[in-house]
């Protein structure tokens, strides 16, 4: 009686493991998704364009002093 | 701390942005060799103005071909050179992200990889060219609209379309700037019978090169070595011969772009007409290219404000957003 409550317990514990796996897989599918196209965004990429502007900049100022 | 680094590995230049800081080295693909000892005698710039200037001892050379390695090793020690020029040592593992041509092979990718962990990266992933030139160029790449972008490099050109973050198709061919110069060589040695340098007939693409009429059509001088005589002589050459010259390397690139567009879904292929295609890479700035393209097409083309640094600006773009954006690397969608 004790033997098949526990393999009972063990198989109700492994099927609640399972379906929350399953559904933070597709959670985390939704999420890194969003997360890429979050980082791809116009907003996102600015300050990479900004940085390499404003160096291109200070490089610029400094062929301009020393010419 | 290492800062991590994004490389574009290029067939004719090498551009490294390091994590915060931005674009950090821009140089030739060039290291120059003693070929007795196998020492490194220079690399980049330095490199390059030795190309064909060398005496016996020394040997300059390109390791990549056709945006593959040709030699394994040599590239290796030009990777590892240019790390320790950003300062990278054995001490500062830094994570790194190599933009690669789409084309490449699984022997070529593990080779590029390999290379760059021998030479002192943590970790090395690769992205391609076309994806990474669409985040540079800045294209609303997150939307889901249809982008395309034309990548011509010195040994590959490649045209993608992009939508919400993938590749919807690709086309590639190993055809680029550099046979543009092959091609002018070739033709100066048939038809003017005189041997020029790479060097010399690069300057001669840049001078009066192009792939559709233009308005300024000046002939311009060329000097090199008579093949029957061995005395050096001097030709003049017309944009038109050039055009004639290159015309095999620029249908095979604008065939390949043709290619590409009957790849694209209906949806998307409407949005090429309003939006247009972006032209990125050094071969890109042929003079009368985009001309060509948007004549044989029927889509407007229009250049990137960065052409040369569109490629590692996005995977400088995807080393600053390297846990967000990992899922586009080569391999982690397959």
């Amino acid at each position: 009686m004790i033997v098949a409550l526990s393999v009972l317990a063990i198989v109700v514990v492994a099927v609640i493991l399972g379906l929350a796996l399953r559904g933070r897989s597709k959670e985390d599918g939704v999420d890194s998704f969003r997360r890429q196209i979050d980082a791809l965004s116009p907003e996102a990429r600015k300050p990479t364009v900004d940085q390499v502007k404003s160096a291109e900049r200070d490089a610029d100022d400094d062929d301009s002093s020393t010419s | 701390m290492a800062r991590d680094l994004a490389i574009d590995l290029g067939t004719a230049n090498t551009l490294v942005y390091m994590k915060g800081r931005g674009i950090v080295l821009n140089e030739p693909s060039v290291i120059a060799l003693n070929r007795q000892t196998g020492e490194v005698l220079a690399t980049g710039r330095e490199a390059w103005q030795m190309i064909g200037r060398t005496p016996g001892y020394i040997v300059a050379v390109r390791p990549l071909r056709g945006g593959a390695i040709t030699d394994f090793e040599i590239t290796e020690r030009m990777i590892r050179l240019l790390l320790q020029r950003v300062g990278v040592s054995r001490f500062t593992r830094p994570k790194v992200v190599i933009c690669v041509p789409s084309a490449i092979t699984e022997v070529e990718r593990r080779a590029v990889t390999d290379a760059a962990r021998r030479a002192g990266a943590a970790d090395a992933n690769l992205i391609e060219q076309p994806m990474a030139a669409a985040i540079g160029a800045d294209l609303p790449i997150d939307e889901p609209v249809g982008n395309m972008v034309i990548d011509i490099g010195g040994g590959t050109s490649e045209t993608a379309i992009i939508s919400l973050g993938g590749i919807v198709a690709l086309e590639a061919v190993r055809v680029g700037s550099f046979d543009i110069d092959a091609a002018i060589q070739n033709y100066v040695r048939r038809e003017h019978g005189i041997a020029i340098g790479e060097r010399t007939a690069e300057e001669i693409k840049v001078a009066i090169g192009s792939a559709d009429p233009t308005h300024d059509e000046n002939q311009a001088e060329v000097r090199g070595r008579d093949l029957m005589t061995g005395l050096p002589k001097t030709v003049l050459l017309t944009p038109e011969e050039v055009r004639f010259a290159i015309e095999d390397v620029i249908s095979s690139i604008v065939a390949s772009v043709i290619r590409c567009l009957s790849k694209a879904p209906p949806e998307l292929s409407q949005d090429f007409l309003v939006r247009g295609m972006y032209l990125v890479g050094g071969g890109g700035l042929l003079r009368g290219l985009a001309e060509r393209i948007e004549r044989e097409t029927q889509v407007p083309v229009r250049m990137s404000n960065v052409p040369l640094e569109a490629v590692v600006l996005g995977a400088g773009h995807v080393i600053e957003h390297y846990e967000a954006l990992k899922g586009m690397f080569m391999g982690a969608r397959r």
